[in-house]
């Protein structure tokens, strides 16, 4: 990958051979702004986001929340069927999904807790406890892996300074391996938090470890 | 120049507008032509657009390859009970990553399939079931639902006709399984995305119950062009059995990695040499997974011969599965790529079969061990009884497609296992 013709390093299929921008390219410049509330209940279900602002102490499903929570219900025939999309919801507020979350959600739901912790355990997207501000996921699977992707796992993991799965000491990062994130053609393929980050070589990786944390600055303020 | 890579053996049907992010705009995409296809569709009847799917021969592009219009024939007329069409964007089949670019620069083209399906099946509801990484291609489509929600492409009066259909994107959250059909459907419900025994076949006993169809993205996609331009029209490409344009996903070693839409029957090595540019830094060729993971390995002797269709490829020793073309040179570690693949299998294995829960985990120490240099000869031999006894005997097909690498990699390369195995010997490690 080359910086070429920007400056920011692993954007989307940045090959350095491309004339579009990054927003263009990740569609930030037609998407814009979503409403928390959920705009159209058909699309309610497609947050949440995965936020580098975790709230885990803030209560679930309130005001804006709740909002997109009744508007989810309203697309399927079962209550049960808005299970997926409000772990989600959950995650997307406090960053993980709680014991206490499940039991929130399945009192919601009208579902056994039980029921609810292992649905929840069966999707690897749930985080079963807290991670960094950027969960950096490394894919090693066969496209990414022909190309070099556990250079670029390691690499990760050095200039994070962290070890597979576990929070660095600022709670900045953490970094555990993906399967294929369906972005092959461009490897490697590393998402962070909602981003994908496409034809990230070990190169690249202090590059991206700097902005990440630039990022975090400007959103804290300082 | 434009994003992605494009080449000009390519035919460009369904990805005309890749790297255009103008046409993501419903006044864009209508200027070009954009609901047209719908509004045919609305006037020839649902019976009228089941019959033009059938004549152009267009196949399921999730992997199977099952004729599209055959399979919407199925569900039942007048029955009474909701109809549901289930768009499959859970792409994680690994070596595929078509569905992701035809979702994020052209969703309104997928919108507009999604719709016509759902006429000719008599859905009222359309749910789009996208893999929960997708954040950034979801909020695209999202996007463009809700801009065809306010001009009336989609909801109670689909283009003044008097028809409702509701379209719902549903995320899913990190499972592969949930690519399979019936484990989308409990996933949907807000169950364990576990795949359930067919028959029942979802036209009679679908999502909530109720006769469902599911359709890949890529499927979907190539419906408004057919419905528009007609059957003749789409088999101008493509073979009698295997008619239209498919985008192959081209990953690993050659120079120009990328999705490229070609007439299916496409020559293999044609794809690798002209189309991508070659083989990286000119490396020579070791072999090629044509369909994603899930197929066995073709060594490069196959490859000279192969045809890129459902039936050229199946000639070759393989199949073509999604059209996940994994390149790999001589410079490859064939036992570890496919101790990673099987290894994924493991993973990813819903755990209610019993061959293919044990199998994948074992397999996936015994390759380890290999790896390793602490692997025997009888290793081999117990990787090909085990995979004869994952095959054919579970309730999905994601058992047979960890299997499928090991045998076909264990009969193709087997000096490279036997270097593993010997070096491992010679220096004690066994
Ligand atoms: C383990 C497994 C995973 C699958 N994953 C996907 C997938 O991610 N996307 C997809 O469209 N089809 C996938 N399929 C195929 C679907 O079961 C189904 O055949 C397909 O979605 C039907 O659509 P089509 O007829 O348009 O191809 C998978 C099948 C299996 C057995
Ligand atoms: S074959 Fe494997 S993935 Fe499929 S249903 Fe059985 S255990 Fe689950
Ligand atoms: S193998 Fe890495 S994104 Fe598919």
């Amino acid at each position: 990958m080359s910086d070429a013709p920007f400056k920011n390093p692993g954007w989307a299929g940045n090959t350095g051979e491309f004339d579009l921008s990054e927003a263009e390219v990740r569609g930030d410049d037609f998407v814009g702004d979503r409403e928390r509330a959920g705009a159209h209940p058909s699309t309610s279900a497609t947050y949440p986001y995965m936020l580098a602002e975790k709230n885990p102490d803030v209560p679930l499903f309130e005001g804006e929340y709740h909002e997109r929570f009744e508007k989810i219900l309203t697309q399927y025939p079962t209550k049960q069927a808005a299970l997926l999309p409000a772990l989600g919801l959950a995650q997307e507020i406090r960053g993980y999904v709680s014991p206490e979350s499940m039991d929130r959600v399945a009192e919601l739901l009208e579902l056994a807790p039980a029921y609810v912790r292992g649905v929840a355990t069966f999707y690897t997207m749930y985080n079963k406890r807290p991670v960094g501000r950027h969960l950096v996921q490394v894919c090693t699977n066969i496209s990414c892996n022909l190309c070099g992707a556990d250079e670029v796992l390691a690499a990760f993991l050095r200039y994070t300074d962290t070890e597979m799965g576990e929070t660095s000491d600022d709670g900045e990062f953490t970094v555990i391996e993906a399967e294929c994130l369906a972005a092959c053609g461009f490897p490697t393929c590393v998402q962070i938090n909602s981003r994908y980050f496409e034809n990230v070589t070990p190169a690249d990786v202090p590059k991206i470890v700097e902005r990440l944390k630039a990022e975090s600055g400007e959103a804290s303020g300082s | 120049m434009a994003y992605p890579y494009v080449s000009d053996q390519e035919v460009r049907v369904l990805s005309t507008h890749f790297g255009d992010p103008s046409h993501r705009r419903v006044d864009t995409y209508v200027e070009r032509g954009g609901y047209e296809a719908l509004k045919k569709a609305l006037e020839v009847g649902p019976q009228g657009v089941i019959d033009v799917v059938k004549d152009s021969g267009l196949r399921g592009r999730g992997g199977a390859g099952f004729p599209a219009g055959v399979k919407w024939s199925f569900m039942p007329k007048d029955s009474g009970k909701p109809h549901y069409l289930l768009c499959n964007a859970d792409e994680s089949e690994p070596g595929t990553f078509k569905d992701r670019e035809l979702l994020r620069w052209d969703p309104h083209q997928l919108l507009e399939g999604c719709l016509i399906a759902a006429y000719a099946i008599g859905a009222e509801q359309v749910y789009i079931y996208c893999r929960g990484e997708f954040f950034e291609t979801t909020q695209i489509l999202a996007k463009a639902l809700e801009d065809a929600y306010e001009k009336g492409y989609v909801g109670e009066d689909v283009m003044g006709s008097g028809t409702t259909i509701h379209v719902t994107v549903h995320v899913g959250a990190g499972a592969y399984i949930c690519g399979e059909e019936t484990g989308l459907m409990n996933s949907l419900e807000g169950k364990r995305g576990q795949p359930r025994v067919k028959p029942p076949f979802p036209a009679a006993v679908g999502a909530f119950g109720m006769p469902s169809t599911v359709n890949n993205v890529e499927t979907l996609s190539a419906v408004p062009h057919i419905v528009k331009n007609g059957a003749d029209w789409y088999r101008q490409w493509g073979t009698e059995k295997s008619p239209g344009t498919k985008l192959f996903c081209v990953s690993g070693h050659v120079e120009r990695p990328g999705n490229y839409e070609l007439p299916l029957g496409f020559p293999l090595m044609k794809l690798i040499e002209e189309v991508c540019g070659g083989m990286k830094d000119g490396r020579a060729l070791k072999s090629v997974i044509p369909g994603g993971s899930s197929v066995p390995l073709l060594n490069a002797e196959e490859c000279a011969a192969c045809s890129l269709d459902y039936e050229g490829v199946q000639e070759a020793g393989s199949m073509l599965g999604c059209a996940s073309v994994i390149v790999m040179d001589e410079t490859t570690d064939i036992v570890k790529q496919v101790r990673r693949m099987v290894s994924f299998y493991a993973h990813e294995s819903c755990g209610q079969c019993t061959p293919c829960r044990e199998g994948t985990a074992w397999m996936t120490k015994i390759l380890q061990r290999i790896e390793d240099g602490r692997g025997t000869e009888e290793d081999l031999d117990t990787l090909l009884s085990m995979s004869r006894q994952m095959t054919g005997t579970t309730i999905c097909v994601l058992s047979d497609s960890a299997a499928a690498p090991v045998v076909s990699s264990i009969e193709k390369f087997r000096d490279e296992y036997l270097a593993l195995i010997r070096r491992g010997e010679r220096v004690g490690a066994a």
